[in-house]
């Protein structure tokens, strides 16, 4: 069987999926972080699939490139906040961090 | 510039050298050691001194200097090679002369005669007499005002004239001992540098209030004072006492400078001008009228001075007067005057050095410095004067009395200074002048020495704050030289013959009875000065000698255990339970050595005018006379009697205090007076307490009003009312925020299906058609992935398969149309398209539109019959007036003259498919003009457009999505 975009793309909503589930059925805050670099993921597996699919241009390719930078600055923005998070709360349980609550 | 030096550059750098000093140890001082700041702080304060001296011996040997008229050209004298003669008044003015005018004479004297503020008369050999020599620094023009025609300029330019040079050198000299003296008294001090920054900055606003040239440049000195007052009163802001008496005197200042205000724009509006010099020249020109040629411009400003202020139907004395009296509470307010006095004695809660220099030496006196600049201006307004001589009489003895009985070593030096500024404000009331400043002149030595002896004595004992005498005593051989120079202080402040108190007191006196000896309508004002500067002087001497016994004489009383004495007298000071040191010390040299300067001066200063002792040597009168006014004359007998209240005064005063205070361990004085009159006289007559009750109760009153309705209506109303309000209507939304980030996901999440279903679901929109007779052109949107059928005729047919083509062409032909429409109107008219009537139609009003009133149509399979009823129909060329007619599509005609055609009316559907095969459809209703016949559709299109012109309005599509 030839591997054909429709795989990729089935890869991908597969991969965003999990990442979904993870984000909304998990409640430790650093899983839930992995949940979001795996929705990420997916997306950059779309723009390389559909770069291959139209490669004229290269948009695909550049766009994932984007989508690193921003991953790797919700990483590190994310990570920063996690760990005051738990020097303040010593749990990373994120059904408890309900400050802004009403 | 040609020449490095000049003077003109000289007077700029004694303001800014204290400047510096303050910026610099105000920046870096904290992080410096004690030894560069107290250097950069004295080192200041010395060079700004010694330039001072520099000018005023410039100014000296210029004064009353004769040049030959003849070398006077145009433009003033050019250069040195314009050798001319100048005539010195004495020897060894000459030879100064002579010495400065090898170093650089010409810029000097270009800059006098070129100033033009000074009064050139000519000589006896033909020559100028030069009288009053200046030196005018300008920087430059800081703003301007507009007043109608007159543009008053405000410049920065500092003046140093006779009467500045004098208050320069008061300033800078004093000053420089005070901070030699701080040296060793602040020496145990923490804050070091900021004492000395605030010193230093004190000492540069002084210096720009003394030398500015004019009203709002002094303005910024009299201000910068203040402040600085307010920052040293409250340097051990710790204490809220202390910060508390600093807050004091910003604000009774602040009422002072309200009138300063008031004063400056008076006189500005009224002689539009700021300059000393000019406003001076003005004033002495109202003061002789006639004599002199004025200037329209002049005359008519002198004619508004002299003038009655109006405010509404109230005339308030004249403009100057006005001015002099809001001048006047200026004054009362920086120099302690009745009513704002009250803030100089709780002043004394400053380090004692600032009491000396700021509260007795030199701000309190810028009250007098402006009232002698401003002489001129002053002895316009009698109202004013009268004013001035009456208050500061009053002062002198409310406050002389206020000392009388005080415990407090520097409280009583408070009361004191309060009181010799009364005398001076009768001096300046009473129209002496010059003596008024000789007495600030004399007091700044004996006041400043008075106030650092007792410095020198807290610092001995180790008192903090204030020295209680009642635990003093004996002091004179343990502390000899504060001993010796306070002695002389207080024998010149008591006016013992012989020193300067006594000459500048007795020319205070002297002033007052030669007012009294040669006015007429108020001469009662001069007895009244007179005699209650007497009484006054006779306290003043008692309270001195009596703080002197109750010092130095006697035996050391903290040396023994705590005296029964102390435990009677209610008591204000924490540190009065227990005694000072019981071996004191004499002070330092940084602080010794300041003393006997000021003690030295106390006795010497006075020399410069012997007329008190009826010789006829006055150098102060005659250095001060081009700037200050001061009267003349009056009856051989006021110096007499004058010297016989002074003399008396201080012979009563001293040996009263001699009697009882000599050798005794024991104030007496409470025993001696009523025990009522007494408290009262301790409590200083209880002018705080009625302030307070007269003033503050009902400001503070207000003020609780104002809170409470703060707190009511504002925040509770206004503020809590509105937020509940919100709050509840705002309550379901809130419950929506959980504060559960996964909560907003979730939201998120569904946002995004939403968004994405939209975009999937197909939008089957008909965009354009362009309608050409039967053809008509579809566009419909375009979307990704869509696939479009047609059903023209929207019989529920489709007329194409599944294509990816938006557009669609389509001829109608045929009689499948959804129905007919007959359109007519009248030939000329714009719109003549009636929706059908349904009355007027045997059909249903969807299936027939029909105009013209009476005419009835009725719907049939190819086309509709109409019937006339009356009206006469035109169709095809042909009259029908009875019979009915069948009108197939494409007809034209008239009916009653109105043109009339028939179009079909199709109703469209475009379905639209996406690549999920999610369908959807959209329908328009069109007006076509069905093609029934064999012709041409477009040629007959076109025909008919060109003659009917109605047919281009009903040619519309009507959108309506079913």
């Amino acid at each position: 069987m030839e591997i054909q975009i429709g795989h990729y793309l089935a890869l991908a909503a597969l991969l965003f999926g999990i990442g979904v589930a993870g984000f909304f059925l998990r409640r430790n805050i650093l899983i839930q972080l992995m949940s979001i670099e795996l929705m990420l993921n997916a997306a950059n597996l779309v723009f390389i699939s559909f770069n291959r699919w139209m490669p004229e241009n290269h948009l695909g390719q550049t766009y994932s490139f984007f989508v690193i930078a921003i991953a790797a600055a919700e990483a590190a923005v994310g990570l920063a906040i996690v760990i005051s998070f738990f020097r303040l709360n010593k749990h990373v349980d994120s059904e408890k961090a309900s400050l802004l609550k009403n | 510039m040609e020449l490095i030096f000049s003077f003109e550059n000289t007077v700029p750098w004694i303001i800014l050298l204290p400047l510096l000093g303050a910026l610099i140890n105000g920046i870096v001082g904290r992080k410096s050691s004690r030894k560069v700041v107290e250097n950069i702080a004295v080192g200041a304060m010395a060079l700004a001194f010694f330039l001072a001296l520099f000018s005023f011996g410039y100014i000296w040997i210029l004064d009353g200097v004769v040049i030959d008229a003849s070398v006077l050209k145009e433009g003033g004298v050019q250069k040195v090679s314009d050798a001319f003669q100048i005539t010195f008044q004495s020897p060894i003015k000459g030879i100064l002369g002579i010495q400065s005018a090898l170093w650089q004479p010409i810029e000097g004297i270009r800059i006098i005669i070129e100033g033009g503020a000074i009064q050139l008369s000519p000589s006896l050999d033909g020559g100028i007499l030069q009288q009053g020599a200046l030196i005018t620094s300008h920087i430059y023009e800081w703003f301007s005002l507009k007043f109608y025609e007159f543009q008053v300029p405000v410049f920065i330019r500092f003046t140093m004239d006779a009467l500045s040079a004098l208050m320069t050198l008061v300033v800078s000299g004093i000053g420089l001992l005070i901070h030699i003296y701080s040296k060793g008294y602040m020496s145990e001090e923490k804050s070091y540098a900021r004492f000395f920054t605030y010193l230093n900055l004190f000492s540069a606003s002084m210096l720009i209030l003394v030398l500015a040239s004019n009203l709002p440049l002094m303005f910024v000195g009299w201000e910068g004072v203040g402040l600085c007052s307010y920052l040293l009163i409250g340097f051990w802001w710790e204490n809220p006492t202390y910060a508390a008496a600093g807050k004091k005197a910003f604000i009774a200042n602040r009422i002072g400078d309200f009138g300063v205000l008031i004063g400056m724009f008076l006189l500005v509006s009224t002689l539009h001008t700021f300059e000393f010099s000019e406003i001076s020249r003005l004033a002495s020109l109202a003061n002789d009228a006639g004599g002199q040629a004025l200037s329209a411009v002049d005359s008519k400003r002198i004619a508004t001075l002299i003038s009655s202020f109006q405010l509404g139907p109230l005339a308030l004395g004249s403009v100057a007067t006005l001015a002099c009296l809001f001048l006047f509470l200026g004054c009362s307010g920086k120099s302690a005057q009745i009513p704002l006095y009250v803030w100089l004695p709780d002043a004394m809660a400053g380090p004692t050095p600032v009491s000396a220099l700021i509260h007795a030496a030199t701000m309190v006196t810028s009250g007098i410095y402006l009232c002698c600049r401003l002489s001129n201006l002053f002895l316009l307004s009698d109202t004013a004067m009268m004013t001035i001589a009456i208050v500061g009489s009053l002062t002198a003895l409310l406050a002389a009395s206020v000392a009388l009985v005080q415990n407090e070593m520097k409280k009583v030096l408070a009361y004191s200074t309060v009181s010799q500024l009364g005398f001076m404000f009768a001096a300046v009331g009473v129209g002496a002048f010059a003596s008024g400043f000789f007495h600030v002149f004399t007091h700044a030595f004996f006041k400043a020495c008075l106030f650092l002896g007792a410095g020198s004595v807290m610092h001995a004992v180790g008192a903090h704050g204030d020295a209680d005498m009642r635990k003093l005593g004996g002091l004179r051989s343990i502390l000899p030289k504060t001993h010796w120079t306070f002695l002389v202080s207080c024998l010149a402040i008591a006016g013992v013959p012989l020193t300067s108190g006594f000459f500048s007191k007795d020319e205070i006196l002297l002033g007052a009875t030669r007012l009294a000896s040669t006015s007429q309508s108020h001469a009662w004002v001069g007895w009244f000065v007179f005699v209650v500067l007497v009484l006054a002087a006779t306290m003043t001497a008692f309270y001195m000698l009596r703080l002197y016994f109750r010092t130095f004489s006697g035996s050391y009383r903290s040396a023994q255990a705590t005296s029964s004495e102390t435990d009677q007298q209610e008591t204000s000071h924490e540190d009065h339970d227990h005694g000072y040191a019981a071996h004191p010390h004499e002070s330092p040299w940084t602080m010794t050595v300041p003393l006997a300067i000021l003690g030295v001066g106390a006795v010497i200063v006075g020399y410069l005018n012997l007329e008190p002792l009826h010789i006829h040597f006055n150098a102060w009168g005659d250095w001060l006379k081009p700037v200050v006014r001061d009267v003349q004359g009056g009856a051989t007998w006021a110096p007499l009697v004058a010297m016989v209240g002074g003399f008396s005064a201080m012979a009563i005063g001293i040996g009263t205090a001699w009697v009882l205070y000599k050798g005794k361990e024991k104030d007496i004085l409470p025993d001696l007076i009523p025990a009522r009159l007494h408290a009262l006289m301790m409590n200083k007559w209880k002018v705080d307490e009625l302030y307070s009750a007269v003033l503050l109760k009902p400001v503070r009153a207000l003020a609780g009003l104002s809170a409470t309705f703060d707190r009511i209506i504002v925040d509770g109303v206004l503020t809590k009312l509105s937020s509940t309000i919100v709050k509840l209507a705002s309550y379901g939304v809130t419950r929506l925020q959980t504060g559960q980030f996964t909560a907003y996901g979730l939201v998120l999440l569904l946002g995004v299906f939403f968004v994405t279903g939209w975009f999937v679901y197909p939008h089957p929109v008909i965009e354009k058609t362009e309608i050409k007779g039967a053809n008509v052109r579809f566009v419909a949107a375009q979307g990704m992935g869509y696939q479009y059928r047609w059903d023209f005729e929207g019989d529920g047919e489709y007329d194409t398969p599944w294509g990816t083509a938006n557009t669609a062409l389509h001829r109608y032909s045929g009689k499948k149309f959804d129905h007919i429409a007959l359109i007519a109107g009248p030939k000329n008219e714009k719109v003549a398209l009636h929706m059908s009537k349904p009355e007027a139609l045997p059909v249903s009003p969807q299936h027939a539109r029909i105009v013209s009133p009476g005419v009835f149509a009725v719907l049939k399979d190819d086309g509709v019959l109409i019937r006339p009823n009356g009206y006469a129909i035109r169709l095809n060329g042909r009259m029908i007036k009875k019979e009915e007619v069948l009108v197939r599509p494409g007809s034209k005609g008239f009916v009653a003259g109105y043109p009339f055609k028939v179009v079909a009316i199709v109703s469209p559907k475009l379905t639209v498919k996406n690549v999920f095969g999610n369908l959807n459809h959209e329908t328009v209703e069109l007006e076509v003009m069905p093609s029934g016949d064999r012709r041409s559709p477009a040629r007959k299109t076109k025909a008919r457009i060109s003659r009917v012109d109605l047919s281009r309005e009903s040619i519309q599509v009507g959108h309506q999505h079913k």
